[in-house]
């Protein structure tokens, strides 16, 4: 933020890292841009995700201090512990969606993934809105569809020597094209 | 049938019922909407997701991107709404180092600033520091609010050990040169215009507006003495104008010390309190002025 302050261009922009790890930013963001997503609530009430979504629901936390992506509950117990765990003991909200299908997770690089071609549609499409180049995407797919439900930032030792070549693969290609000319 | 002109939610957090001026406040806040015409609903964090109902969004809770209050203002402003306060604002009065560097960049009367990073702090940094700013020195967290994370410093070995606790959170500080005055000046300024102006007295035997006492966890505050915004120093309104410009139109509370009658800026701080006798005490349209604001 300091460098774009003093008038540079980052890529991402620190808008654009800020929105993607808040889930319900995410998924306006996202959802304005065409991306396939499922309803969600943004609360800290166990009472108000019962009154809206039927079991089994999963929930991400909004805060930032929680890397551990997503928890999924079947009933009223195990919501209890998911909103009391993910809110940081009800400190934070949490943003609740209806768990229709089967959770993925995967990774993201500029966005490109070795997935269905659902998956890559939903990898490249938030590439192009926030631009964030190496992440994981959590998707939801229900029947052949796919919900995009949650973004996590990649921990350095999650990247593999498979990864690091793709990287260095997107890299190079895009200095040919001579996009390290900008920026 | 609804008649009300525009349904406005004030975002709040337990605690800001906690002080009874505060509460009073809020409370005028919804009188001066109701008198108006408009809607005022007090929104908890439970009920964030019913914001698509609203025209206007006011936070009063504590902001910081890290909170909750910036999803809010976001998703506020993703979805076209009027928002105080608008997350560019959140961002940049989030963090002090941002502040300072703008300040610099636009030419705004502050006080001198250094900027030192973790990885560059050293024994030599530290004489400079005292040799261009004398003893004491304030070293400053990016992330202070509330006169916490702003301490005095004024030898070696306290430097030290501050900037090492402030380093935790942080690879960058502020550290400014000390100033003591009486007062410091603290102007309301809403959309480029001034809503209200400000003393806010040092306690007797401190240096900052709220103050710890001695070995205990209690923050002492100085009082607050209001005055008709007519009446202020017309360049200390000026200063307060162009500081907030850069950074955005919405409601901030510049805080300004005025040395050997110059006025230079402290910071700018977005989310700026509000409370009933205080704040308002001598400029009663506050609360009209903000909501008219949001409705607009």
């Amino acid at each position: 933020m300091h460098a774009e302050i003093l008038g540079n261009r980052v890529i991402p922009s620190s808008e654009s890292i800020i929105d993607a790890n808040r889930t319900p930013i995410l998924l306006l963001k996202a959802s304005r841009a065409g991306i396939s997503t499922l309803p969600y609530l943004v609360t800290d009430s166990v009472r108000n995700i019962m009154s809206v979504f039927d079991f089994p629901v999963v929930v991400f936390a909004v805060n930032p201090f929680c890397y551990d992506g997503f928890k999924t509950a079947k009933n009223k117990s195990a919501l209890y512990r998911a909103v009391k765990s993910l809110g940081m003991n009800y400190k934070f909200a949490v943003c609740a969606q209806p768990l229709r299908g089967e959770m993925v997770s995967f990774k993201s690089f500029f966005g490109k993934c070795e997935q269905d071609q659902a998956l890559k549609e939903i990898s490249e499409r938030v590439y192009g809105v926030f631009g964030i180049p190496i992440c994981k995407l959590h998707v939801q797919r229900v029947g052949g569809e796919a919900f995009l439900c949650g973004f996590q930032p990649l921990k350095k030792e999650e990247i593999v020597s498979q990864d690091l070549r793709l990287i260095g693969e997107e890299v190079s290609e895009m200095s040919n094209l001579g996009e390290h000319l900008v920026g | 049938m609804n008649t009300w002109l525009a349904k406005i939610a004030c975002f709040v957090e337990k605690y800001n019922f906690s002080d009874p001026r505060e509460e009073r406040a809020l409370e005028n806040f919804k009188q001066a909407a109701v008198r108006l015409g408009h809607e005022f609903d007090f929104m908890f964090r439970g009920d964030v997701s019913g914001i698509r109902g609203y025209d206007a969004v006011f936070i009063r809770a504590t902001t910081d991107p890290l909170f909750t209050a910036y999803v809010v203002s976001k998703t506020a402003f993703e979805l076209g709404l009027k928002v105080i306060d608008d997350p560019k604002s959140i961002q940049i009065c989030g963090n002090k180092i941002h502040q300072y560097a703008l300040f610099e960049k636009y030419g705004v009367p502050h006080i001198p600033t250094l900027f030192i990073n973790k990885d560059e702090f050293h024994h030599r940094q530290i004489l400079d520091i005292f040799r261009e700013f004398g003893k004491p020195v304030v070293i400053k967290a990016p992330y202070t609010s509330f006169s916490r994370y702003v301490e005095k410093v004024a030898c070696e070995t306290s430097f030290r050990e501050v900037a090492l606790r402030f380093f935790r959170k942080s690879d960058v500080l502020t550290v400014q040169k000390f100033m003591p005055t009486a007062f410091d000046w603290r102007v309301g300024v809403l959309n480029d215009e001034i809503l209200y102006v400000c003393k806010y007295m040092i306690p007797k035997g401190k240096w900052k507006h709220g103050a710890k006492l001695r070995g205990k966890p209690t923050v002492i505050w100085g009082r607050t003495f209001s005055m008709k915004r007519e009446n202020a120093p017309v360049r200390l309104k000026e200063v307060a104008l162009k500081a907030c410009g850069i950074i955005g139109h919405g409601l901030y509370g510049v805080d300004i010390k005025e040395v050997n009658g110059e006025y230079v800026v402290v910071e700018v701080n977005d989310n700026p309190s509000i409370y009933a006798g205080y704040e308002d005490l001598r400029n009663e349209d506050v609360y009209g002025k903000i909501i008219s604001y949001l409705a607009d």
